[in-house]
C-alpha cells in the first residue's frame, strides 16, 4: 500500500513540476507576481514529494520489503544497516530517483536564497530547474519505476553489487551527484538571464558562487572514486580513462574553464558569450554523462545494468541543446563584449590559453570516450581507446596547463611591465631551472616526468612567491604577527587565496600522478608462509592467510609484514583481504593492504591462495598520498574562496594606474 | 554489449585463486616468471573487457593469454612480436588505442586538428581584438613601482577582488 | 567545441544600432556569422544522429544474424581452411565457444557425440572459438575429444557478422544457407538437439 503511494506521489510531483515550469516561464515572461510566487512553490512542492518518495523507498530498503523488486534487487536481510540506506543509490531506479531529491535540494536551497532578489530572474530560474526535475520524474515514473512490486514477497533479497559494498562507495556517489547535479544551477541562471535580458554582471556573481559550490563537490566526488577505485579494485592505479571516469571528469574540466573565464567578464565584460557556451556545455555534459553511465550506450565496468531510458535521454538532450543555441544566438546583440584585449602579456590573456587548454582537452576526452562506437559503427572495427591514448593525448596538454598555472596569475591586468615580469619570475624560473638540473643529473634523465615535476614546483614557488608577498604587506601595513596576517589575508581575500591554495592542491595531484604514471615498481610473487619477497628496499613476509565469516561475506585476509633496511626493522604488518559475498560468489572484492610513507605507498593486493601459499601483487606507488593531500586542499581552498569576507568599503582604482596581480 | 560483459562475468569466469593449484604455466614456459610475464601484459589490453589492462585482469581469459605470453616468451619471442601476434588474433581492441592507419588515425589527428584550430583562431581573434584597441590609459605602466607603496596596492587590488 | 568561439565578440560594427544600412562588409561579415552557425548545428546534429545510431546498436536481439546465414571462413587448428560457401548443399551447426567459457563445457560432450552420430547424414558441426588461447583451446579439445571441425574465429569476424553477445551461442543452418534456429547459451538437451537438426537435414 504504502509503496502504491510512493508511486503516486512520484506521479503527482510529476505533473506539479510540470506546471511549475509551465508558471515560471509564463510568470518570467509576463512578469505576473503570483505566476512567480506560483513557480517557488511548485518547486517546494515538488521537493517536499520527492522527498517523501525517498523515505518511502528508504523504509523498503531498511524493512527488508522484497516485494519491492528495487529492494530485492539491490539488498538483502544480511546486508549491514549502512549499506541497505546506501543501496538507496545502489541501483538504476533508486540513484535516479536519489539524484532528483537532491536536485530538488538544489532547487529549494535557491529558492530561498533568492526568494526576495532577483525578482526578474527568478521565475526563468525556478522552471529551469523544474524542467529538469520534471524530465527525471518522466524517467522515475515511465521508465525505471523504483517503486514496482512483485504479487508475493520472497523470502530475501539478491545482495547489493560487491563492489558498491564499501565506505568509499557510500559517500563518492553522494559527492559526485552533488556535483553534477548542482551544475543545473549555473545553467538555470544563464537560462534565465539570457530569457529575461538582463545579462549584467548581476548573473555572473551569482553564477560564480553556485558553480563554485558543485566545483567542490564534483572535484571531491572524483577523487573519492579515484581512492575507492585504488583501494577497492587492486590493480595499483586510481585511473583507467574509464567511459564512466571520463563522464564526471567532462563536465569538472569545462566548469574549471568557466570559473576561470567568468573571471574576465566580471573584471572586463569581455567573453560573454564564451562564458553562456561553458556553462551551456558543462550542463550538456552533466546529462550526456548521465546519458552514457545509464543506457550502457558506451562499453564501461561501472554502468549500471542496461534499461530504457536511453531513447527518453536523448530527447531530453536534443531538447536541452537545440533550444540553447537557438536563445544564444537570438540573444547574441546583447553580448557584446565592452573591452578589447591590451596585450598577451595579461592576465586576460593568460586566462585565453587557460580557456583554450581546458576546452582543448575536454574535447579530446570527449573524442577518446566516444570514438569506440563511432569507429564501430563507421568500421565496423572494435577497437578501444584507453590509458595510452588518453595520456598521449592529453599528458602534453596537462604539461602546459601546468605551466600556464604558474605564469598566469603573476600576470598583470591588462598588460604587464618588463619590470614586473622580472620581479615576478626571477626566483620561481630560478629554483625551477636549478630543480630541473638536480633532477636531470641526480635522479632520471626521463624527459616527461622531468618537465613534469619542475612545472609542479615552479607553479608551488609561484604560489608561495604570493603568500609571502601579501603576507609581507599586510604586515607593514598593519603590523599582525604572520599567523594573524596570513588568516586575515585569506579571510579577506578569499577568493584570491582560496583560489591560490586550490591550485598548490592541484599541483600535489599533478605531482602524485607522475609518480605513478613513470616510477611505480611491482613485482608479482607466489610466498610459501614465512617466505619474503623484496621491492625497492623493502623485504614483505608472508606470515599466513585467516578466514571469517562477517555479515554477508567470508573475509580471507593475508597477513604480510613489510620490513625496511633489507629485513632490519619492521615498518608495519598489513593484511590485504579478500571478500567472497554468499550471494555473489563469483564476483570476490578485493581490500589492498596499504601503508602510506609520504615518499610511497606500499600496496600488497591478495591474489589468489592455496595450502600453504599464496600469491601477492607487490606495488611501490610514488608519491600516492600527495593524491588525496591534493583533493583535501582543493575542497579546503574552495571552503576559503566560498567563505563570507568582510565587507568593505571598495576602492576605486585610479585609472592608469597598473594593476599588480 | 555492457549486458555481455555482465554475463561474461557473472557466467564465465573464474578467478585466479580458485584456478590455483593447477599448473599456472605449461610445461615449457615454467621457468618464466610472473614478472617478466607482466612486463608485456601491461602493454596489452583484456579484449573481453572495456579499458582493463591485462597485467590487473582476473577474468580466466586473461590468465591464459598470459600463460600463451609465458609460452612465447620461452620460446624466445619478444614484446612486439608477441603484441602483434595478439593484435592478429583479436583485433586492434587489445592495444587500449586505436591504429594509426585508415579512418582509426582520425582518432588521433582530430584531437590535434582542432586544438591546433582552436589555438589559431583564438590568437588571430586576439590579435583583431587588440587591433581595435582603444587609447589606453595606461601611460603610467612602465613606471616602476616603489616597494613601500605595495601595501597600499595590495589592499586595493584586492578590494577590488571582492 | 572550438568552432563555439567565434561566435565571441564579433566586431563591434556588425552589430551598431545607428548603421542600418547594409554595407558590403557587413553583408559579408552576416553570411560568415550564419555560415559558422550553420556548421556548429551540423556538428551538433551529427554528434546527436551518431548517439541514436549508437543507441540502436544497444538492442541486442535485432543485432543478431537471421535469415541468410552471413558467409565466413576460417582455419582449422589442423589447418584446413573451411568457408561457409563450401558446405553449401549441408546442414550446418555453427558453435561459437571458448576455453575460458565454463557453461560451454556443458554442451561440449553432446555436440561431439551428435556429430559423430551425424557427420554421414550430410550434416557438419563447426566449432568457432571465440577470442580464445591456442595452447588453452587445444587442451580443452583434448579433453573432450573433439573431432568436428574447429579454429579460431579471428579477429572476432564471424562472432560479429552473427552478432553474437557472449559463448555458447549456436545457429542451425540449411543446405540452402538460411538460419533455422539459434540456441543462445549451452545446449543441454539431446532432444531438443534433434529436433533443431530435424530442420536442417538435406
Amino acid at each position: 500500500m504504502i509503496f502504491h503511494i510512493g508511486s503516486l506521489l512520484l506521479v503527482i510531483a510529476l505533473v506539479v513540476s510540470f506546471f511549475g515550469t509551465v508558471v515560471g516561464y509564463w510568470g518570467g515572461r509576463t512578469r505576473s507576481a503570483n505566476l512567480a510566487a506560483s513557480s517557488f512553490h511548485a518547486v517546494y512542492a515538488v521537493a517536499g514529494l520527492v522527498l517523501a518518495a525517498a523515505v518511502i523507498l528508504w523504509y523498503g530498503l531498511l524493512a527488508d520489503q522484497f516485494q519491492l523488486a528495487y529492494v530485492w534487487n539491490h539488498s538483502e536481510r544480511a546486508l549491514p544497516l549502512f549499506y541497505k540506506f546506501s543501496a538507496l543509490w545502489g541501483g538504476q531506479a533508486g540513484s535516479l530517483l536519489f539524484w532528483t531529491l537532491l536536485l530538488s535540494g538544489y532547487s529549494v536551497a535557491v529558492a530561498l536564497t533568492f526568494r526576495t532578489r532577483q525578482a526578474a530572474l527568478m521565475p526563468f530560474v525556478n522552471a529551469t530547474l523544474l524542467i529538469t526535475s520534471f524530465f527525471f520524474l518522466v524517467l522515475l515514473v515511465f521508465s525505471v519505476h523504483p517503486f514496482e512490486q512483485y504479487e508475493f514477497r520472497p523470502a530475501d533479497g539478491q545482495g547489493l553489487n560487491p563492489l558498491l559494498q564499501n565506505y568509499w562507495m557510500v559517500i563518492h556517489p553522494i559527492m559526485l551527484y552533488m556535483g553534477w547535479v548542482g551544475l543545473t544551477v549555473p545553467f538555470a541562471f544563464a537560462v534565465a538571464s539570457l530569457l529575461s535580458k538582463k545579462l549584467g554582471n548581476n548573473w555572473v556573481r551569482i553564477v560564480r558562487r553556485w558553480t563554485l559550490i558543485p566545483w567542490m563537490f564534483l572535484s571531491a566526488g572524483i577523487i573519492m572514486g579515484s581512492q575507492w577505485a585504488y583501494m577497492e579494485l587492486g590493480w595499483g592505479g586510481y585511473w583507467a580513462w574509464d567511459p564512466v571516469e571520463n563522464a564526471s571528469f567532462l563536465p569538472w574540466l569545462t566548469a574549471t574553464a568557466f570559473l576561470h573565464s567568468i573571471i574576465i567578464q566580471e573584471r572586463r565584460g569581455m567573453l560573454k558569450v564564451w562564458n553562456m557556451v561553458l556553462v551551456w556545455l558543462t550542463y550538456v555534459l552533466v546529462i550526456l554523462g548521465t546519458f552514457t553511465t545509464r543506457s550502457g550506450i558506451l562499453e564501461s565496468v561501472h554502468s549500471f545494468a542496461q534499461s530504457d531510458v536511453g531513447p527518453y535521454f536523448l530527447g531530453f538532450l536534443i531538447l536541452i541543446i537545440f533550444s540553447f543555441i537557438w536563445l544564444l544566438f537570438d540573444r547574441m546583440p546583447l553580448l557584446r563584449s565592452e573591452s578589447a584585449m591590451d596585450s598577451v602579456l595579461s592576465r586576460e590573456a593568460a586566462f585565453l590559453a587557460n580557456n583554450w587548454l581546458f576546452t582543448g582537452i575536454a574535447f579530446a576526452v570527449l573524442w577518446g570516450t566516444f570514438f569506440p562506437m563511432f569507429s564501430e559503427i563507421i568500421t565496423g572495427q572494435r577497437i578501444s581507446v584507453a590509458a595510452p591514448w588518453f595520456n598521449k593525448v592529453t599528458g602534453p596538454l596537462f604539461l602546459l596547463l601546468f605551466v600556464m598555472m604558474g605564469i598566469g596569475p603573476l600576470l598583470g591586468w591588462r598588460r604587464t611591465s618588463a619590470n614586473k615580469l622580472r620581479e615576478q619570475f626571477t626566483w620561481p624560473l630560478l629554483l625551477s631551472l636549478l630543480f630541473a638540473l638536480v633532477y636531470w643529473l641526480l635522479v632520471s634523465k626521463q624527459f616527461y616526468p622531468m618537465m613534469g615535476l619542475t612545472a609542479c614546483l615552479f607553479v608551488t614557488a609561484t604560489i608561495v612567491q604570493e603568500f609571502l608577498r601579501g603576507v609581507l604587506a599586510r604586515r607593514a601595513a598593519t603590523g599582525e604577527n604572520p599567523f594573524t596576517a596570513t588568516w586575515q589575508l585569506m579571510r579577506r581575500n578569499g577568493q584570491r587565496y582560496g583560489g591560490y591554495i586550490v591550485h598548490l592542491g592541484i599541483v600535489l595531484i599533478g605531482a602524485a600522478v607522475i609518480g605513478n604514471q613513470f616510477y611505480v615498481q611491482t613485482t608479482n610473487v607466489t610466498l610459501a608462509q614465512g617466505e619474503s619477497a623484496d621491492l625497492a628496499g623493502y623485504r614483505f613476509t608472508y606470515n599466513g592467510l585467516s578466514a571469517e565469516h562477517q555479515d554477508n561475506r567470508v573475509e580471507y585476509r593475508a597477513y604480510v609484514s613489510i620490513f625496511a633496511d633489507d629485513g632490519a626493522r619492521l615498518l608495519r604488518t598489513v593484511s590485504p583481504q579478500r571478500n567472497v559475498y554468499d550471494k555473489n560468489p563469483d564476483m570476490p572484492t578485493s581490500e589492498v593492504g596499504i601503508y602510506v610513507l609520504p615518499s610511497e605507498d606500499l600496496y600488497v593486493v591478495l591474489n589468489g591462495w592455496s595450502e600453504n601459499s599464496a600469491t601477492f601483487s607487490i606495488f611501490v606507488n610514488p608519491l600516492t598520498l600527495w593524491l588525496w593531500v591534493g583533493g583535501v586542499l582543493i575542497v579546503l581552498g574552495t571552503l576559503i574562496a566560498l567563505w563570507p569576507h568582510p565587507r568593505r568599503k571598495t576602492v576605486p582604482a585610479p585609472a592608469g594606474v597598473p594593476v599588480r596581480a | 554489449m555492457n549486458r555481455v560483459i555482465h554475463l561474461l562475468r557473472l557466467t564465465l569466469l573464474l578467478f585466479v585463486f580458485l584456478a590455483l593449484g593447477q599448473p599456472l604455466y605449461a610445461q615449457d614456459a615454467s621457468t618464466v616468471t610472473a614478472d617478466q610475464v607482466n612486463e608485456v601484459a601491461r602493454e596489452l589490453w583484456c579484449p573481453l573487457c572495456s579499458g582493463v589492462r591485462l597485467d590487473g585482469c582476473e577474468l580466466k581469459a586473461c590468465d591464459q593469454m598470459k600463460d600463451e605470453i609465458a609460452i612465447k616468451l620461452a620460446a624466445g619471442d619478444d614484446t612486439e612480436s608477441i603484441k602483434s601476434y595478439f593484435v592478429t588474433q583479436y583485433g586492434p581492441q587489445v592495444l587500449g588505442e586505436p591504429p594509426r592507419s585508415g579512418f582509426n588515425l582520425l582518432a588521433w589527428i582530430l584531437p590535434v586538428a582542432v586544438l591546433l584550430g582552436g589555438g589559431l583562431f583564438v590568437l588571430t581573434r586576439g590579435r583583431s581584438m587588440m587591433q581595435d584597441i582603444r587609447p589606453a590609459p595606461v601611460a603610467s605602466s612602465e613606471r616602476p613601482v616603489p616597494d613601500d607603496d605595495y601595501a597600499r596596492r595590495l589592499d586595493e587590488e584586492l578590494a577590488r577582488h571582492d | 567545441m572550438t568552432e563555439m568561439t567565434r561566435l565571441d565578440e564579433q566586431p563591434a560594427v556588425s552589430h551598431a544600432p545607428a548603421e542600418d544600412v547594409l554595407t558590403p562588409e557587413k553583408a559579408a561579415h552576416q553570411r560568415r556569422m550564419a555560415m559558422w552557425r550553420l556548421i556548429i548545428v551540423g556538428v551538433l546534429l551529427a554528434f546527436v544522429a551518431f548517439l541514436v545510431l549508437g543507441l540502436q546498436r544497444q538492442n541486442v536481439s535485432q543485432q543478431r544474424a537471421s535469415g541468410m546465414a552471413p558467409d565466413f571462413e576460417f582455419t582449422t587448428f589442423d589447418g584446413e581452411a573451411i568457408s561457409l560457401a563450401d558446405l553449401a548443399g549441408q546442414g550446418v551447426v555453427l558453435n561459437f565457444w571458448a576455453s575460458w567459457c565454463d557453461p560451454c563445457r556443458a554442451e561440449a560432450d553432446l555436440l561431439e557425440q551428435t556429430w559423430r552420430r551425424e557427420q554421414n547424414n550430410g550434416i557438419t558441426f563447426i566449432g568457432l572459438d571465440y577470442l580464445d588461447q591456442e595452447h588453452a583451446a587445444l587442451k580443452y579439445m583434448a579433453e573432450y575429444d573433439i573431432t568436428y571441425p574447429n579454429g579460431a574465429d579471428i579477429q572476432s569476424q564471424a562472432a560479429r557478422s552473427y552478432g553474437i553477445k557472449g559463448v555458447p551461442e549456436t545457429f542451425f543452418i540449411s543446405p540452402d544457407g538460411k538460419i533455422q534456429s539459434q540456441v543462445i547459451g549451452p545446449i543441454v538437451s539431446q532432444a531438443d538437439l534433434d529436433r533443431r537438426l530435424d530442420e536442417i537435414r538435406p
